[in-house]
């Protein structure tokens, strides 16, 4: 797609799964945008998706992207021929990448073109790699074949370059697995700037390094990456970038009607933070700083599959009304090594509250929560975290302290224990504490059930072992299927499928399509052929 | 060299988050010319100091001079991470907040000249004796 007006006006309008559905369609309604991007995955997503797969092979990847588009994303997004970039796809981009087909079938979208980026799951060979020495911990140390075997899932942080090449090839939608969050944004980049398209001609590998596929006359590739990767960074976490989170909170305007982000990105790696057109928020200096730092390490070397960043010199400037100009990143070439994201059950988890009355309510919230100690020591491998709430538990030392006692205390208790039962006989000591403690006490809502417990563990692995294994499959809908399989028949069945769905107000689904190919490949006298 | 205490909030804003059981809080000083007022009140071990019930692990304090703002990394700040922790702010995503509650300690002059506000210092860390005025 060429960019407009010398920028690629890239969207983020979604920071993980659970975040507001319908973001997306807003902003689209409120924005012309090229390329739409929805980063669905946090640290331990994945191994929920993997859990979620094995139960259901239809499942493992996040289904409020299916939402929005049947709820009128997808004609939205065909309309004003924007692409949609997602690693919606999590642990099942088959299965995702179906769904939507499905839809688009449904909806008439008779030749949109489905990308899935895959081969992020190390998971099934991870013994084989941990043997051969090429995963190892955070600090390079192998990591230990029991560690390996609690592994319940395993996804390699997957680079920019097999977006871009996807896009490239003529994607409508790119569904990936665990790409990197700021990657979502690259990737349309590497093709808004041509840079995928020399990549192809000179038939570079997927995942070769992107700085290599810039033209020529680009003096400094790998800053224009950083600057892109920043880009990135600023508009995946959503409305974080628009005045969500902030400090500056109580100045803002509507958060109500929060508008999410847009990134215009230049060729050179620079870029402009903005909002739809009266949507809610403030994209001001200050909130684009806050994100800029948000869940970073050393700010001289942000790792991504892409790049090493840079923002040290980074400059933050307001060239208007929700208008931020970002310049001065700075690139390295990318680590040797690639991020893997995996998890293993960790025993079982639950969480309780109840609020306790003045007066004394302090005094009444210690002793309920010695009471339900006491009857719990037995159960020697239940850890409870007792947090009286308003006494100022997210304060440090020296914040503000509590001066006297309080009207109430809400007490909140957290137990974990690797036996399920420690557990649940938690969940049932909780609500006869009503009747059985200091005067008063309420808020028993249902006995908390056990919840498996994941413990994130971030491992490093060889990228080439990795990348060798991506792929980019595509899938078509109808129309591509016929053009290539029936030439003769495709105008006819496009056409009779147009008019079913419009006059007769008709999704078409697989079903009705078959039929009415097999009604045209009838014998000429036995079916009515238009 | 004269010091006084005031609330880090008056002097910065900030943001925490997560990535394991590491947490950051990213330290923005208000405006950008007082980046030096910054750097002499948030340092590894006012930090340490602030945090040493919640936070296990090492301290390091980043410079990101482009925006005059200080990255602070806290290492093992979460129970084991935020998917294993037991508290309500399992991933620490209030503690760029609360951080802004606490009195760092700076020059005064270098306050003063930078046009720092210090309606609200005080001579001590808790906040009780005010600063003498200045004729």
């Amino acid at each position: 797609m060429p960019a407009r007006g010398g920028v690629t006006r890239i969207a983020g309008a979604g920071g993980f799964w659970g975040d507001q559905v319908m973001a997306p369609i807003t902003l689209m309604e409120g924005a012309d945008v090229d390329y739409l991007t929805m980063d669905y995955l946090s640290e331990v997503t994945m191994s929920i998706m993997h859990k979620q797969k094995a139960r259901d092979k239809t499942s493992g990847w996040a289904t409020d992207l299916f939402d929005w588009l049947e709820a009128g994303g997808l004609e939205l997004l065909k309309e004003k021929n924007t692409k949609l970039v997602t690693n919606a796809g999590g642990a099942n981009p088959g299965a995702c990448a179906e769904a939507v087909l499905g839809l688009a079938c449904a909806l008439g979208w008779v030749d949109c073109q489905i990308a899935m980026v895959v081969g992020d799951d190390i998971h099934p060979r991870i013994e084989h790699l941990n043997a051969d020495g090429i995963l190892t911990d955070l600090s390079g140390i192998e990591v230990g074949e029991a560690m390996v075997e609690k592994l319940i899932s395993a996804n390699a942080y997957i680079g920019a370059g097999p977006i871009g090449r996807a896009l490239e090839q003529g994607a409508d939608i790119v569904l990936s697995g665990r790409v990197a969050d700021a990657s979502l944004i690259v990737g349309p980049m590497l093709h808004a700037e041509g840079w995928a398209k020399n990549a192809a001609t000179a038939e570079l590998p997927l995942c070769s390094p992107i700085d290599s596929w810039a033209p020529m006359e680009v003096l400094h590739p790998l800053d224009i990456v950083a600057g892109w990767t920043l880009a990135g960074h600023l508009i995946e976490c959503g409305a974080q970038v628009t005045g969500g989170n902030a400090d500056s909170w109580a100045e803002i305007n509507d958060l109500v009607n929060l508008g999410y982000p847009i990134a215009e990105i230049a060729a050179d790696g620079s870029s402009v933070i903005t909002k739809p057109e009266g949507s809610g928020g403030a994209v001001t200096r200050a909130n684009v700083a806050e994100q800029m730092l948000y869940e970073i390490g050393d700010p001289a070397s942000y790792f991504t599959p892409d790049v090493i960043l840079d923002i040290t010199a980074v400059s933050l400037d307001e060239i208007g009304p929700d208008r931020v100009a970002v310049a001065g990143a700075r690139g390295r070439a990318r680590p040797d090594k690639l991020k893997v994201s995996s998890c293993y059950s960790d025993g079982w988890f639950a969480s309780a509250t109840l609020l306790v009355p003045g007066p004394q309510a302090i005094a009444k919230a210690k002793a309920t929560d010695y009471i339900l100690h006491s009857r719990l020591a037995e159960l020697e491998e239940l850890v409870i975290h007792t947090e009286f709430l308003g006494t100022g538990i997210t304060m440090p030392k020296g914040g503000i302290e509590l001066q006297e006692d309080l009207p109430e205390v809400m007490i909140r208790w957290s137990v974990k224990s690797p036996n399920r039962t420690d557990v649940e006989i938690f969940g049932k000591s909780v609500a006869p504490l009503v009747l059985t403690g200091p005067a008063g006490v309420s808020g028993y809502s249902a006995r908390p059930r056990p919840r498996s417990q994941l413990r994130f563990v971030p491992l490093l692995v060889n990228r080439e072992t990795v990348e060798a294994r991506v792929d980019i499959p595509m899938l078509r809908t109808l129309r591509k299927a016929l053009t290539e399989r029936r030439p003769d028949l495709e105008a006819r069945v496009f056409n009779r499928l147009q008019r079913i769905s419009e006059n007769e107000n008709r999704i078409i689904t697989k079903r009705i399509a078959g039929r009415v190919l097999r009604g045209l490949e009838r014998p000429v006298g036995r079916g009515k052929v238009d | 060299m004269s010091t006084v205490w005031l609330p880090l909030g008056v002097l910065a804003h900030a943001r925490s988050g997560d990535k394991g059981d590491m947490v950051n809080i990213g330290i923005i000083a208000r405006e950008r010319h007082w980046f030096p007022v910054l750097k002499q009140g948030v340092t590894s071990s006012w930090l340490a100091e602030a945090w040493e019930e919640q936070v296990e692990g090492r301290i390091k304090v980043y410079e990101v001079p482009g925006i005059g703002a200080l990255n602070c990394i806290m290492e093992k700040a979460l129970q084991g991470g935020g998917t294993v922790s037991l508290r309500t702010d399992a991933q620490g995503k209030s503690m760029g907040q609360t951080t802004l509650t606490v009195r760092v300690e700076v020059d005064r002059a270098l306050a003063e000249q930078l046009g720092v506000p210090l309606d609200e210092a005080s001579q001590d860390r808790r906040g009780t004796i005010p600063i003498p005025v200045l004729a």
